[in-house]
């Protein structure tokens, strides 16, 4: 099994987020076509734009849920860290480019791109973990 | 309120000067904007100086967890920044697609770090329920 070396809450973690991404596989399309295509009022626009948002809210309680659930010391510092390293570099990008934005020079852009941020550098600094670890091995 | 430690008194040295700093460099790229001061080709480097100070503030955060000893204030501190974290995503992502649906105009990028710092009263208030202890 390819998380046959995960403690029980990596599992539960990785079952939950798999579970949410087909979520938000299945919700995004019809929600992004129905705006394409049909004559929405603003009151179901409001679900829908809830309804999109929910499985990534449900991501980031799951990541909350899972350092609660770890038990092992190590795998939770290891995941802090991570986290407060995407939490950092993904707040400096949102500084920057909001005083690019407030000043005129660069465009304004939908807010989604900060988490979308956040997932990509927590992924790679741990990419760059797993990588260092196996090099000092 | 959980005792002041020394690495907290530092940390609050450090906002307290890092504050300062946001405060000039604001005040003079605003300015200089507005009364069409700066160079074409500085336009980029004086926009972003405003934002050094606020990156500050977030290594400022991240030192001190390095430097506390007082291990439960810590955990107080990292759960009080995992509610932040969570809020500040959680309300960029309903934001975001408010705005692709149109329901709601942009926002400048920099309310995301001030929805982050209103998560952590949100995590203090959390703290307070279920620790007992609020944090900072």
């Amino acid at each position: 099994m390819a998380y046959a070396g995960f403690t029980p809450a990596q599992r539960a973690h990785t079952k939950r987020v798999l579970w949410l991404m087909l979520a938000y596989i299945i919700v995004l399309p019809p929600l992004i076509w129905l705006r394409a295509t049909r004559h929405i009022g603003d009151g179901v626009l409001l679900a829908m734009a809830i309804a999109a948002s929910l499985p990534v809210l449900g991501i980031f309680a799951s990541w909350g849920r899972y350092v609660s659930a770890e038990r092992d010391e190590y795998h939770r510092s290891l995941t802090l860290g991570r986290i407060a390293v995407a939490t950092n570099v993904t707040m400096g990008a949102a500084v920057v480019w909001g005083f690019l934005q407030a000043f005129g020079v660069m465009p304004l852009i939908e807010t989604y791109w900060v988490p979308f941020v956040w997932v990509v550098v927590q992924g790679m600094y741990g990419c760059i973990e797993v990588f260092s670890r196996k090099g000092e091995q | 309120m959980v005792a002041r430690t020394p690495a907290w008194k530092r940390y609050n040295w450090r906002v307290i000067w890092l504050s300062l700093a946001y405060a000039i460099l604001l005040i003079a790229a605003v300015y200089g904007f507005k009364h069409k001061l700066i160079p074409p080709a500085l336009t980029y480097p004086v926009a972003i100086l405003p934002a050094l100070p606020i990156i500050g503030l977030f290594a400022a955060m991240g030192r001190y967890l390095v430097e506390e000893t007082d291990e439960y204030v810590r955990m107080l501190i990292v759960r009080q920044m995992l509610w932040a974290m969570g809020f500040a995503l959680s309300c960029a992502t309903i934001w975001g697609f408010l705005e692709s649906f149109d329901l709601v105009g942009h926002v400048d990028g920099y309310y995301v770090v001030i929805a982050w710092y209103f998560g952590l009263g949100v995590g203090s208030i959390v703290n307070k329920l279920t620790v007992g202890e609020g944090g900072c």
